[in-house]
């Protein structure tokens, strides 16, 4: 999706404007912390970066340092130096010159350097009295306002230092307390020292003067040296002290920002790079690279000079993928062809250049990538129609010479071949963003349910209109080919409807049932027995529409049609229809409960978005074709028009000329402007059988606005804050084409439109309602109160993060099930805590382990389990990754259970006796996460991937989406705590809630800092201290 | 807080009562739906001024005529100014010896004493926006100034917004920590002063008695999700005033000025754009003064089956109404719950 750039934020929330990033889709969020917010407790499940060898001091506080510099107060001390490294490569240059960041940052330390000197040889500032303040207040830019006495108070004297002095977080309120006391106002104030990696000489000799230079100041002044020093301290020391020894820190230097994209996977052991692939595919990397492995200095020299940084690039996506994958792509001559498509004629613009890594697709493709049986890569549909796609897309020149070139292929292997080569343009709604969305559509169907090429054909010939819509295939691979193409049939024909307004409303109408179909098979309540039929029922009554009376006819029929697949009866009440969303009927007192909440907030959108409810629009509808026949009279119909009448706008701030005047904005108000001038009553007083018959149609806009906004309430993010006070909010879903891309808007995921436009009526979405989920927490996100002022809260993170807790709902969970996701979290830690002592077992812990995290994090916890310090390694694991190591570890070596302890005992137990119900399988259904940007689909998935880092085009949704690790933690919290498995469908949004409040970040990539909200989160629920999950916990129980 | 639930029972059951159609045959009784429109006691904070803008005092229950969707209300209770609210047959009320002769009231003495905001729960709104970078460290002066100023009756409540809201200092009489909370505000990113307003709204609504926000703006707001529409007619709703204090920089906005000026206007607060840090300074001293001459009166509305937007209209009454200009909110809208017979199986 794209949004707008940030403005450039002046003060610590530096841009993150760059050359090359202009694409990018990334908000970073900056508030300010309080500077009395005690570092105490700092997390620590971010073990220290680097190995280090030296150290510099930071003049003042370490707090105040970390504020101005954007760094989260819960970083360690060794953390500091890293992460501002990594800080002021990403925001400290725009377009080559220094941000206003970063004159802020070096303005501030030179008032640190000052103050340091106040609190001379004691480290301690110290004002006696209100008469010995002025050296103090000199150099904070401040003066008294009164005589010193009881009234006195400080006033600015100098803007710039005042602002430095409040930035930074001095105690300006206590001084002035001191001050209007007469008491000594005492300030410990000293250099505050933190580690560097390898010596400060080794980094300052980069600028040609060992002895003398600041540290700090030459990472703030010299970029290049940012991005080796952040490069380095991702690495592990064997790697890095390698490197550092040879080729040596000047020479890395000149790869410095290709080093810090591509080189968190490097792995250097005994004297040798580890190449993907291993030892097999070492000759075909030697040949590729022009140097051997073995050769360590000459070959990462080699990998990072050549092609501008791609050469590293393609290395680099190659390590995290599966080992089938590593060894399909390492084929020697596919090795070579490959990168040549990626290469292409001209290398530049180089894969090092801009804030964002440039070629997601690359590792989207390369990760992704799936086998048929005979080994070849999975083709969707056959070959021909792969050609006739890069024919089809010859907007460049790379992809017209690549659509040459596919008129002779003759095998899967030349179609990754092309798509590696267009993977360097922009991905979306091209031969390569059709070619991840139509293999995920077959990903997760039987081979004999794949699409047939027909099917693919279709899709993919309409890719670049309904595209986005696919991913409801991807979600249910039962829908055959018929049904995918019944849908695409009847969405071209909603999309002929020649009349916008009608087209608008069928469109709307059409997606809100499916919607609403989706929900409700997602819950169990269309058995899947029945799927396809259903679907095809409610799809059925649009294939044929004329007008708007049609429409409302379709719109309740296909309605009714979805009521009976799911209660067999067609007659619901509204309310029933929310209990119906609200989940399926329980029968114990808990269940109960928490569903009449959930349909209580179900029903609270409604009422707040003063929709018209179905029973009026279905009673109205009838009456009217009644009266349209003469079988009735109009007088018990009158109420129920008045009702359409209620709708009102806001009360208006501003005239309408105003508006006019003002308005700059994209919107589109037809759709509400023609409601509040809608007038059934006076057709019914008319008696006028044509206006009669006719006036059905004039219901249809309403009728869209409920179906519409039940999809809106089924997925409101915690709070709600939007849906429950912008009365228009849902009536304003755009889908006319004017407003967002042209002429595909009512199909594509929902943009937001009129954000900080004043004379909007609010922002609302435009598009469709595929990503509703993800675009109503996109919106709920600027409503959480960040718990610290200074947090970095990421545009795409957050609302990944809602998404995840609002999609999955836990009606179908059993006891044995919650149990067995936290007794495999158990075992993770319990394995982890037998390899500690047993060198043995150790190895095969770490090589599960190895496979998901980096080097350095691997490192980390081996050489903590090899010390004994088990409880450090099990802090620096994060609950997905404790599963996935007991899973991994219980099905390779199922009679080693007893190395997991009484849990692993308990754990084998419940698999033989409820196998069905603790399969992976089955939790990975119900405690993964949906992956929309990454899969093409909401299905709940646990993937095991790696942390995804930022990507053009993604910024931090990939990351959000490979964080998998809350619903398992919450489950495991609930089970331990006593909950049953449905208290998870309250409890989960609000903790993910809580612990969006505590992000406290200072990086896209930080992940630690969503471990540690998640974590701090759950000791509050342990203790009890948060409010509304005790009421939570009071009515889940009996 | 006093709260009276009027069940209105609307056109939809009488229409279900009588048999139309295939639903009401159907349903029957059991689903029928109900609408409740909750009313509380309805409060509203009474300026009353003479040609000079002068606050007049002393002023009866008996001066003032309250209209709600053109129906006279009968007042339940009235204060005026720190004095604590009263039934409105209170003989204390009606005691004409301590105040104005007449109950015409007069204009306030220059120096009244006592505090000006006794009572009331003050919500300031400070913009911590890069629009703040430069006068940031002065407008804090300002704020502080005003914090001080506060006696300690009156709870206060800090918060500062750009993008996000935070909340500095929760509703406190502790003006350590208030002061705290505003010396410790840092410059944030782009300003999205509607959501903050909402969400300081909510958090005012929460608590009982007298509540003012206070807004310091540097004006434009260029994130918020919501609509200034929304903010008023919450602001309205709940009845609390807002006071806005602007920049010159603002004031050239028209946008937000306008929005500004109508939307205090409407919740019976007011607007000061001022020139410098000086001014803000005088400008935050016109907010205690304002709010320290507001009359309460409050009322439970006559039954009403309308669920939208209600007029308000107060008036004087007797020889007051023609020398004396009112400000008060012109308006509200109910909350309206749906109560149905949700989840009770299919």
């Amino acid at each position: 999706m794209n949004f707008r750039l940030p403005l450039l934020t002046i003060a610590l929330a530096a841009s993150f404007v760059s050359a090359g990033a202009a694409s990018a889709t990334v908000k970073p969020r900056v508030v300010k912390t309080n500077l009395l917010t005690s570092v105490a407790g700092q997390a620590r499940d971010a073990a220290p970066a680097a190995q280090t060898s030296g150290q510099i001091a930071i003049p003042g506080p370490l707090r105040s340092f970390m504020r101005m510099a954007g760094l989260s107060q819960k970083a360690l001390p060794e953390e500091v130096l890293p992460l501002l490294s990594e800080v002021v490569a990403v925001r400290g240059y725009a377009l080559g010159r220094p941000t206003e960041f970063l004159a802020l940052l070096t303005r501030y330390l030179h008032q640190a350097s000052e103050l340091v000197a106040l609190a001379g040889a004691q480290g301690v500032i110290h004002v006696s009295n209100c008469q010995d303040a002025q050296p103090l207040l000199d150099i904070l830019g401040y003066r008294l306002q009164n005589p010193c006495g009881p009234d006195t108070a400080v006033q600015t004297a100098d803007p710039d230092r005042a602002f430095l002095t409040i930035d930074s977080g001095f105690p300006l309120a206590e001084l002035e307390e001191s001050l209007r006391s007469n008491k000594p106002f005492v300030l410990p104030f000293q250099p505050s020292p933190v580690p560097v990696l390898f010596t400060p000489g080794d980094w300052n000799a980069l600028v040609g003067n060992p002895q003398n230079s600041d540290l700090i100041n030459t990472l703030l002044l010299n970029p290049p040296i940012s991005h080796l020093y952040s490069a380095l301290s991702r690495m592990d020391s064997e790697t890095r002290t390698a490197l550092a020894r040879s080729p040596g820190l000047p020479k890395l230097l000149r790869f410095a920002s290709v080093l810090d994209f591509y080189g968190d996977h490097l792995s250097i052991r005994s004297g040798q790079v580890l190449v993907p692939g291993g030892t097999a595919a070492e000759p075909a990397w030697k040949e590729l690279v022009g140097a051997n492995p073995q050769s360590p200095d000459e070959f990462v020299l080699h990998l990072l000079s050549k092609d501008a940084g791609w050469l590293a690039a393609y290395f680099d996506a190659l390590t995290t993928t599966s080992p089938a994958q590593q060894a399909y792509f390492t084929e020697p001559n596919r090795l070579k062809r490959f990168y040549e498509a990626l290469r292409g004629s001209d290398p530049l613009p180089g894969a090092a250049k801009g804030v964002f890594r440039p070629d997601p697709g690359l590792v989207l493709l390369t990760s992704r990538l799936e086998f048929d049986a005979n080994g070849q890569p999975h083709v969707p549909g056959d070959l021909a129609l792969w050609k006739e796609i890069f024919r089809l897309n010859p907007d460049s020149k790379r992809t017209r010479l690549w659509a040459r070139r596919a008129q002779r292929w003759t095998e899967p292997d030349q179609v990754v071949e092309g798509l590696i080569a267009i993977s360097r343009e922009a991905i979306s709604e091209s031969a390569f963003q059709t070619y991840l969305v139509l293999c995920d559509l077959d990903r997760s169907r039987p081979p004999q349910d794949r699409l047939t090429p027909q099917t693919a054909h279709l899709l993919a010939e309409k890719f670049s209109r309904f595209g986005d819509q696919y991913s409801i295939f991807s979600e249910f691979s039962t829908l055959n080919n018929d049904s995918i193409t019944d849908y695409m049939t009847t969405a071209l024909a909603l999309d002929r409807i020649v009349l916008p307004s009608v087209r608008g409303n069928a469109i709307g109408i059409f997606q809100a049932n499916l919607g609403l179909w989706q929900i409700l098979v997602r819950q169990g309540e269309i058995p899947k027995a029945n799927l396809n039929a259903s679907w095809r029922q409610v799809i059925g009554p649009f294939s044929h529409m004329a007008s708007a009376v049609d429409l409302f006819d379709a719109g309740s029929a296909s309605m009714r049609e979805l009521w009976r697949a799911a209660t067999g009866r067609t007659d619901l009440t509204e309310d029933e229809v929310i209990s119906l969303l609200a989940g399926p009927v329980q029968n114990t007192k808990e269940g109960q409960q928490v569903r009449e909440n959930l349909a209580s907030k179900i029903q609270a959108v409604i009422s707040a978005q003063r929709l018209v409810s179905l029973d009026t629009l279905l009673t109205l509808g009838n009456g009217l074709n009644e009266m349209a026949q003469g079988k009735a009279n109009g007088d018990s119909l009158l109420p129920l028009a008045a009702e359409l009448r209620e709708f009102e706008m806001p009360r208006p701030i501003f005239t309408a000329s105003e508006k006019f005047e003002f308005q700059y904005g994209r919107s589109d108000t037809s759709h509400t402007t023609l409601q509040t001038r809608v007038n059934v009553a006076t057709i019914i007083k008319s008696g006028n059988k044509e206006e009669l018959a006719a006036a059905r149609g004039r219901l249809a806009p309403f009728l869209r606005d409920t179906l519409v906004g039940l999809n809106y309430a089924y997925y409101q993010p915690p709070g709600a804050q939007m849906l429950l006070n912008n009365a228009i909010f849902v009536r304003s879903h755009d889908y006319s084409e004017r407003t967002a891309t042209e002429g595909t808007q009512p199909w594509k995921t929902p943009e937001l439109i009129n954000m900080g436009v004043t004379v909007g009526g609010g922002t609302h979405l435009a598009g469709s309602l595929a990503d509703l989920p993800y675009a109503l927490a996109l919106v709920e996100q600027d409503f959480i109160v960040p718990e610290h002022v200074q947090s970095l809260i990421w545009q795409d993170l957050v609302p990944s993060l809602l998404t995840n807790a609002v999609v999955p709902r836990w009606w179908n969970v059993s006891q044995n099930e919650l149990h067995a996701v936290a007794l495999y979290q158990r075992c993770g830690e319990a394995l982890l805590n037998s390899s500690a002592g047993n060198e043995e077992l150790r190895q095969r812990t770490m090589e599960i382990l190895s496979k998901r995290i980096s080097p350095q994090r691997a490192e980390r916890i081996e050489r903590a389990l090899s010390s004994g310090q088990a409880d450090e390694a099990i802090r620096d694991v994060v609950p997905a990754e404790t599963f996935f190591l007991a899973a991994t570890f219980y099905a390779k070596y199922p009679n080693d259970v007893d190395r997991m302890g009484a849990e692993g005992k308990e754990l084998d137990g419940l698999v033989h006796l409820h196998s069905d119900e603790v399969s992976l399988e089955r939790l990975s259904r119900d405690f993964g996460v949906s992956h929309p940007a990454l899969a093409h689909s909401y299905a709940l998935e646990l993937m095991n991937n790696s942390f995804f880092p930022t990507f053009r085009d993604y910024s931090s949704r990939l990351l959000g989406e490979s964080w998998e690790s809350n619903n398992l933690y919450w489950a495991r919290l609930a089970d331990e705590l006593g909950y049953p498995a449905v208290a998870l469908n309250r409890l989960v949004p609000e903790l993910t809630r809580r612990m969006i409040e505590k992000l406290f970040a200072s990086t896209l990539e930080d992940w630690p800092a969503i471990s540690r909200a998640m974590q701090e989160t759950g000791e509050e629920f342990r203790g009890g201290k948060i409010s509304t999950i005790s009421r939570v916990r009071a009515d889940s129980r009996p | 807080m006093i709260k009276k639930c009027l069940t209105i029972v609307l056109g939809i059951v009488a229409l279900l009562g009588a048999g139309w159609g295939k639903l009401s045959a159907q349903e029957g009784q059991s689903n029928t739906p109900v609408v409740h429109v909750d009313v509380n006691l309805v409060l509203l904070n009474v300026a009353v001024t003479d040609a000079k803008g002068r606050y007049i005092v002393g002023l009866k229950p008996a001066d003032f005529a309250v209209v709600e969707d053109g129906v006279p209300q009968k007042l339940a209770t009235f204060g005026e100014g720190n004095a604590p609210q009263r039934p409105v047959d209170d003989p204390a009320l009606n005691d004409k010896g301590d105040k104005a002769e007449g109950g015409s009231g007069q204009p306030a003495s220059a120096d009244a004493p006592g505090s000006p905001l006794a009572g009331a729960n003050v919500f300031i709104l400070f913009d911590t926006s890069n629009y703040m970078y430069r006068g940031f460290a002065l407008a804090q002066d300002a704020i502080a100034e005003f914090a001080r100023s506060l006696d300690n009756p009156e709870r206060v409540a800090f918060y500062s917004y750009s993008r996000d809201l935070f909340r500095g200092a929760t509703l406190t009489s502790d003006r350590s920590q208030v002061l705290k909370g505003v010396r410790s505000t840092t410059a944030g990113d782009n300003p999205a002063l509607y959501n903050a307003l909402l969400l300081t709204l909510k958090d005012a609504g929460q608590y009982p008695g007298r509540k003012v926000v206070v807004v310091f703006s540097n004006g434009p707001d260029t994130a918020s999700m919501v609509a200034p529409e929304d903010i008023s007619e919450l602001a309205q709703s709940e009845g609390i005033p807002i006071y806005v204090i602007s920049t010159k920089e603002a004031r050239q906005d028209e946008v937000s000025s306008t929005v500004f000026r109508r939307m205090t206007v409407a919740t019976g607060g007011e607007v000061y754009f001022a020139k410098n840090w000086k001014n803000q300074q005088a400008a935050f001293a016109a907010i205690r003064d304002d709010v320290g001459h507001l009359y309460a009166l409050s009322y439970y509305p006559h039954s009403n089956p309308n669920r939208g937007w209600r007029s308000i209209k107060v008036s004087l009454v007797g020889p007051a109404a023609k020398k004396y200009h009112i400000r008060t909110r012109s308006g509200y809208r109910p909350k309206v719950s749906h109560v149905g017979n949700s989840a009770q199986g299919q």
